[in-house]
């Protein structure tokens, strides 16, 4: 009884015969070290993540303004949250940030789910591929946006040269609503495809080979392995990406700040732009907070969800 | 047709043409289909190149003749400029987050992955440090801007470098824990009951065996402190004393913009990190595959 039950007794003091005692003394002591260890990590945490979510939670339920320089706070309960979400803005907001996060996650995943296909059956192209095809993600943001700019600009866009050049009418392709929201779902898409062809091609390479050879002796063809092999295989790498790039597209500021400032009309301002907005241009520190703190539970929700769903499916399935 | 293929495939000695022409054929189309993409791809990066040593007229001009000139880069040079101020912001708060991240990373690591730490510790650690990357950072503004004020770090470099550092953490520990985790359990006791002690086991056993998992953060995190931009915005006052992306931010001006320029200082941000990308892709992949599901 006594050998299989060793791992366990590990957690006890109890000391595991085969160790010297100057060894167990030494064990035993680390629980102290490792406090000690992680002592920087929890100090980063404790100031620069629990302290900052805290003033959001305690802006969220007061009425802060500024005076004279200084922030004055009053309780104020649920009020916040009702303001924002009963704000016709916020309301847009999120709305455009839904059909924007659709968009882009649906897209980004068929798109490099392909790529990684591709780059996993090509011969001559494989290996340059697949460095190329990630340079847009290692690509800064700001930069990203500015490199659009420059091909979408109606001064100076390169697209609107091409177009001019062969006769066609140029477009203000940032002015109208549509447009500027086709155009930031286009470059949120160029720049964050490359991810998610890692992660699939990765998948892939993951897969047994020899699955898909009897696959292929069996006479399946390549849409066939595809659809029935390699995609219910790699289904939990396929889910795990979504999330991610779920979350991502929440999250996503930096590049519609600089493209499109929210506009036209409102038509790309995403939800992190619409708290930008309460928060620095009309101060309204309350109802800013109460949205933050909406999204973050909405995001968490979704995500947790998600994971949980995945556990579940995992323990109650056969195997 | 295609009753005389299979009667084909099923003699004895196929003939080898009719066999490979399809898979040929799939094979040139995937070779396009990538070919295509690599295009797409490419496109955005050399046009800002290309612009980037084009004089403003030549930009401006629906012409497709090309003078090209390095004037853009000589006039972000020009003394007055923040331009170089601004690349060294950016450089020290890459040096001090890598470094910090490293360091912490690996520490952390080692103690979650070895020392066993007591739970009522790790579970609200590891539960703070998962729900970050969830957060969106402009969420989190107000409250960091408070802080650095109370520390009397507005302003400056190393503000940003300790927000850089904690964005970076949760990702930093969690995958040089992962590092770590693969290492031998007996190498560790051998050392001990050998009389080594934990630093001697972290620095002359552990942290040579995780070399790739050194380089895998410190090359994503140097990435995301050099393209960091939101923080540098809010935390900063701008011109000298902001990161390389803000000052591209303040070239982006509504009605004045001066192209070259702007593509110029994009090149100086974008080309550095693609040439990193291309020389260390085997660790820029396994950040960016362990740091999307972390980040």
């Amino acid at each position: 009884m006594s050998p299989p039950a060793a791992p366990a007794t590990d957690r006890d003091s109890r000391p595991p015969p085969p160790v010297s005692a100057r060894a167990t003394s030494v064990l035993s002591g680390s629980r102290a070290l490792s406090v000690i260890a992680l002592l920087p990590f929890l100090a980063f945490l404790v100031v620069f993540a629990l302290y900052p979510l805290a003033e959001l939670v305690r802006l969220s339920v007061t009425d802060t303004t500024i005076v004279g320089g200084a922030f004055v706070s009053a309780w104020a309960g649920p009020a916040n949250f009702v303001t924002a979400w009963t704000d016709v803005a916020a309301g847009r907001s999120a709305l455009i940030t839904i059909a924007f996060v659709i968009l882009c996650v649906g897209v980004t995943i068929v798109l490099g789910l392909t790529l990684a296909l591709l780059v996993d059956r090509a011969v001559v192209l494989a290996g340059a591929a697949r460095n190329v095809l990630i340079w847009p993600a290692v690509v800064a943001p700001v930069v990203v946006s500015t490199m659009w700019l420059l091909l979408l600009s109606p001064t100076v866009g390169g697209i609107n040269k091409v177009l001019a050049s062969v006769g066609l009418p140029t477009q203000g392709w940032l002015d109208s609503e549509f447009g500027a929201f086709v155009s930031i779902v286009v470059v949120d898409v160029w720049h964050w495809t490359p991810v998610v062809f890692l992660f699939m091609f990765t998948a892939l390479r993951g897969i047994d080979r020899e699955v898909l050879e009897a696959a292929r002796i069996d006479g399946a063809g390549e849409w066939q392995i595809v659809g029935r092999v390699v995609l219910p295989i790699i289904r939990p790498a396929i889910i795990a990406v979504a999330l991610v790039r779920l979350v991502m597209s929440i999250k996503a500021f930096d590049e519609m700040y600089l493209l499109t400032r929210g506009g036209p009309g409102g038509a790309t301002n995403l939800i992190s732009l619409h708290i930008r907005s309460l928060f620095f241009d009309q101060l309204a520190f309350g109802p800013a907070a109460a949205l933050s703190i909406s999204i973050v539970a909405v995001t968490c929700a979704v995500v947790g969800g998600a994971l949980v769903a995945r556990r579940l499916r995992r323990e109650g399935g056969p195997t | 047709m295609t009753r005389t293929q299979v009667r084909d495939t099923r003699t004895p000695a196929p003939p080898p043409t009719p066999r490979t022409t399809p898979r040929r054929r799939a094979g040139v189309l995937t070779e396009s289909a990538l070919a295509a993409a690599m295009l797409i791809t490419l496109v955005p990066i050399a046009w800002t190149v290309l612009l980037a040593f084009l004089p403003n007229r030549a930009i401006v001009n629906r012409s497709w003749d090309f003078p090209l000139w390095i004037g853009n880069f000589a006039t972000l040079l020009r003394p007055g400029e923040p331009f170089l101020a601004q690349l060294g912001n950016s450089l020290l708060i890459v040096l001090g987050t890598t470094v910090l991240c490293l360091a912490i990373g690996s520490v952390s690591g080692y103690a979650l992955s070895r020392l066993h730490p007591p739970r009522w510790l790790t579970a609200p650690a590891l539960g703070l440090a998962g729900l970050l990357p969830l957060v969106p950072p402009m969420t989190l503004v107000p409250g960091l801007y408070l802080t650095l004020s109370n520390l009397g770090l507005l302003g400056g470099p190393l503000g940003l470098i300790l927000l850089n550092t904690v964005f970076n953490l949760p990702f930093a520990v969690l995958l040089m824990k992962s590092y770590i985790d693969q290492i031998p359990e007996e190498l560790r006791e051998a050392a001990l009951v050998d009389g080594a002690s934990e630093a001697r086991i972290f620095f002359s056993v552990v942290l040579p065996l995780v070399r790739p998992g050194l380089a895998a953060v410190g090359i994503f995190v140097s990435i995301m402190a050099w393209n960091e931009f939101l923080f540098g915005l809010t935390m900063t006052s701008g011109g000298t004393s902001a990161p390389l992306t803000v000052g591209i931010a303040a070239l982006l001006q509504p009605y004045q913009v001066t192209w070259g320029q702007l593509a110029a200082i994009g090149v100086v941000a974008a080309l550095p990190i693609i040439a990193l990308a291309m020389v260390a892709n085997r660790h820029i992949v396994a950040g960016l595959t362990a740091g999307a599901v972390k980040g």
